[in-house]
């Protein structure tokens, strides 16, 4: 039963929109592109292509509105009267019917015209046929044009109708406009409907929920009612009958009992007759409305006696108001509970119950013997039972003191702890001490725990445990330790004296400054090592080769400065003639040298390591249709 | 107003925002300039049909507008000169002559005797063999040459049995057999579907017309009976002749114009 997805029907286009849609779509999504020298074949298929394309669009979308919208026979029998007042039964199921042909049309017009193009010998005859093809299943669309019209007023229509779930507990409320439906519902759930003095303020159902004994209620306000006879009820009236007729629900009378609505209570008592039909097996109360104006018992004695028929037909009468509020709680559980004991009642009558029934079983236990076992109540329960009925003076709670002292109270809950020193209670104790966290070694069971440890460590003590071992030590290890003494001591004058320097600027790092060789021999001659005659060492040669370029030369006439002598060394030969005889062995040297690098040239790679592969034809600019201006560039 | 009207109840309760009229005025005067971008940006098909729309709403807008304007001024009224009215100068000129008269009716007799009807299309482009009849190799070796398929729209009547199949030089498929023409009346401007009962006349050749080819120009016999036409003796019409007036192969359907 499809009862809410009256807000999932999608739209429906109207006639002219729907064509274009359509038009549109099977201009992007089918080929474009065909010329006379096609094979016919070729051709043929093109177009056919296009009539069925469209065709399908039209039935799929028709196809989808026709199952969109809920059959009036599958729906639950309120939503179809519901929808039958509203919308007219007859135009409804008409304009789906219209549509349904419309799509047989359409598709009859896609297969003449299909075969037709069978028998197509040219590129012009096949042109032709599909626009009159096309051309036809759009004109069969236009003609469907109130159709469309019609059936998107009715979804718009029909997806704002308030969730009405026939099948919960209801309360409905029905009576004459203007005795007070709508403030009764304002009142007892979070609805908001309008309230105005004038009649038929509420023009269709509004639902409003509550809550009651854990469960969830549904309240339902109709618009007014008029007493005639029903071929003569208008729409809105309409809509509260069908409420009236199918909703399973308890039902409110709410009658004006201060007659401000326009209608004496005569003329209610006479609505009340005629829908009485209605009110068969549903719980019925009588809700007599504006008692804070007039009370019954202010009324005449024929009003009265309106009244006391009610009470002798047993049929519950609540005075209530809902500008005060009296009576309206009283009604609501009234309501609830009788409509409760309805529906457990018809279940009980109905055949699922005994389904339920006979996986039930309640044991009752018997008896063993003649002990008598009662049930078990602990003392303090029963002398707090005791209190509360009696009505005790209690103890003194804080509240009672905040009250008495008013602006002087001031929050105190140390004085409820239980020390062993009880002086202690009022020291302020520290959060933070020595870099630890108070908080993190609380222990209840401290005191235990260090006499434990203490009994421990006496032991401990006593068994030797702790005594030294100097013996075990042999010379290596104390040279070891001597020598370990003396790194450290080394190391904290280092960081020392390196804290003590006074650098201006930024800390550069070690491998940045330069080392010079006098430093590097004291230091190295310093810790133990044979540093002379270290002419040829390494660094001396590098810091003499350095030397060389950084120092300036006098300049001499006779020797023209060349980049190559200034450049690089006297002893070093270039790479390029190092390891060479003669001028025959240097051609083929770079002969070699061209050789290898003529492949990597000519494909334009930049050196050996250049791997990339170019995408020449990058496939979206050079597939699909060519829309204006858009495969030219990325 | 019902439950879930959620944008009007918040109006009727706490009314409009305070600029809401102002930005709507300004939106709907902008309107303008959004309408002329769209239009001069525009490209390919979709520029092609917005400028076809907007082409009939100005040619709308404009005759509205020059209605409104010949309210307000006044113009000469050329209906009130009676139809026949002549200049003072032609006035004393007598009407045709006798002799004029009668070489009309000469000439209309002629016609009558030639058998030239009347009809919508006089002059018809005549369709080759070439262009109505396929040649369609049959044999062994597909070498037979002999037989023709028809590829225009043609009529076979109820009773039409093919040939054996061995003989049966004409072929007439069955996709481009038609039994129904659109039949326009040409006074009352109204259009039935009737039923076709024999092609009367190919204009291209007796050759199509004993085949029952239907092509542009065919005068065909339609049955008439759902129009309800009697004679003047209080005889039902049913059978009238129409001219095809489209080329029914192109369009799938045949459109005629009743011969009145």
């Amino acid at each position: 039963m499809a009862l809410y997805n009256f807000k999932k029907i999608m739209v429906v286009p109207t006639a002219k929109d729907f064509i274009d849609i359509t038009l549109s779509k099977t201009q992007r999504k089918t080929p474009t592109v065909v010329h006379k020298h096609y094979q016919i074949h070729r051709i043929r298929h093109f177009y056919m292509r296009k009539v069925k394309f469209t065709q399908q669009s039209y039935h799929d979308r028709l196809t989808q509105i026709l199952t969109d919208f809920p059959k009036l026979d599958d729906i639950h029998p309120f939503y179809a009267d519901l929808m039958n007042v509203l919308y007219d039964k007859d135009h409804y199921k008409l304009a789906l019917g219209q549509i349904n042909i419309a799509k047989n049309l359409i598709d009859n017009v896609a297969k003449d015209y299909v075969r037709l193009m069978k028998y197509g010998d040219s590129l012009y005859r096949c042109k032709q046929l599909k626009r009159a093809a096309l051309g036809r299943m759009c004109t069969i669309l236009k003609r469907q044009k109130s159709s469309l019209e019609y059936l998107e007023q009715v979804r718009q229509h029909l997806s704002r109708l308030p969730s009405i779930d026939p099948n919960t507990r209801t309360l409905l409320l029905c009576g004459y406009p203007n005795v007070g439906k709508s403030s009764f519902i304002n009142k007892v759930t979070r609805a908001d409907v309008d309230v105005q003095p004038y009649a038929f303020t509420t023009k269709s159902l509004f639902v409003g929920h509550m809550d009651y004994r854990y469960l969830r209620w549904q309240v339902v306000d109709t618009p007014g009612i008029l007493d005639h006879p029903l071929e003569d009820r208008n729409t809105i009236e309409m809509q509260a009958i069908t409420a009236l007729a199918h909703l399973r629900a308890a039902v409110l009378y709410v009658m004006d009992v201060s007659e401000q609505c326009g209608h004496n209570l005569q003329q209610q008592l006479e609505l009340f007759n005629s829908i009485r039909p209605l009110f068969a097996n549903k719980p019925l109360i009588i809700v007599a409305n504006k008692c804070d104006v007039k009370k019954i018992s202010e009324l005449s004695e024929e009003d009265q006696k309106i009244f006391a028929d009610f009470t002798t037909e047993e049929i519950l009468v609540v005075e209530t108001s809902t500008l005060t509020e009296e009576g309206v709680m009283q009604v609501k559980t009234e309501a609830c509970d009788r409509l409760l004991a309805h529906r457990v009642d018809t279940k009980m009558k109905g055949k699922k119950v005994h389904d339920v029934l006979n996986r039930l079983h309640l044991a009752m236990p018997s008896k063993r013997d003649e002990k008598p076992r009662p049930p078990f109540i602990p003392e303090g329960a029963l002398i707090r039972k005791k209190a509360m009925e009696v009505d005790e003076p209690k103890r003194k709670l804080e509240r009672d003191l905040e009250v008495e002292l008013g602006d002087d109270y001031i929050l105190d809950l140390q004085k409820y702890w239980d020390l062993m020193n009880e002086e202690e209670k009022n020291d302020r104790i520290p959060e933070v001490w020595q870099g630890h966290n108070i908080a993190d070694y609380i222990d209840p069971e401290i005191m235990k725990k260090l006499e434990l440890l203490e009994k421990e460590e006496e032991l401990k003590e006593r068994a030797g445990e702790y005594d030294s071992e100097e013996e075990s030590e042999d010379e290596e290890m104390q040279e070891i330790r001597v020598l370990a003494k003396q790194i450290r001591e080394k190391k904290f004058l280092k960081i020392v004296e390196s804290k003590d320097k006074d650098i201006h600027g930024p800390r550069m790092p070690r491998t940045a400054t330069k080392v010079e060789r006098k430093k590097l021999e004291k230091e190295m001659g310093g810790l133990g090592l044979d540093m002379d005659n270290k002419d040829d060492s390494h660094y001396a040669e590098q810091a003499r080769r350095s030397r060389s370029i950084t120092k300036k030369r006098k300049r001499e006439v006779s020797v023209v400065p060349t980049s190559k002598t200034r450049s690089q060394s006297a002893s070093r030969l270039p790479r390029d003639q190092s390891g060479v005889r003669d001028p025959k062995m240097a051609r083929m040297g770079r002969k070699m040298m061209k050789k290898s690098q003529k492949d990597m040239n000519r494909q334009g790679k930049k050196g050996e390591a250049d791997r990339h592969v170019f995408d020449l034809k990058p496939k979206h600019l050079f597939s699909g249709k060519r829309t204006s201006g858009t495969h030219d560039y990325r | 107003m019902p439950q879930n009207e959620h944008i009007e109840l918040h109006r009727k309760r706490h009314g409009y925002r305070l600029d809401h009229h102002e930005k709507k005025r300004k939106k709907e005067s902008r309107e303008a300039h959004a309408r002329s971008h769209k239009a001069r940006k525009l490209i390919g098909l979709k520029a092609k049909l917005y400028h076809k729309q907007r082409h009939s709403e100005k040619i709308q807008m404009k005759k509205t507008l020059k209605m409104h304007e010949q309210r307000k001024t006044k113009q000469k009224n050329d209906e009130k000169t009676p139809e026949g009215a002549v200049p003072a100068y032609l006035l004393d000129r007598e009407g045709q002559s006798r002799a004029k008269v009668l070489s009309n009716m000469i000439k209309q007799k002629r016609k009558e005797k030639a058998g030239k009807w009347e009809v919508p299309l006089p002059k018809v482009r005549a369709q080759g063999e070439t262009e109505v009849l396929k040649v369609i190799k049959t044999g062994k070796r597909q070498k037979k040459a002999w037989k023709r398929m028809v590829t225009k729209v043609c009529f076979v009547g109820d009773g039409f049995t093919r040939k054996p199949p061995k003989y049966e030089r004409f072929i007439r498929p069955m996709g481009l057999r038609f039994k129904k023409a659109h039949v326009t009346h040409p006074e009352l401007k109204a259009t039935f579907c009737l039923p076709i009962l024999g092609v009367k006349k190919n204009p291209s050749s007796p050759l199509y017309t004993a085949l029952g080819v239907i092509t542009k120009g065919t005068v065909v016999e339609v049955n008439v009976s759902e129009l309800g036409l009697v004679t003047q003796g209080g005889k039902v019409i049913w059978g009238k002749y129409a001219q095809v007036t489209n080329n029914p192969e192109n369009d799938g359907c045949i459109n005629a114009v009743l011969l009145v």
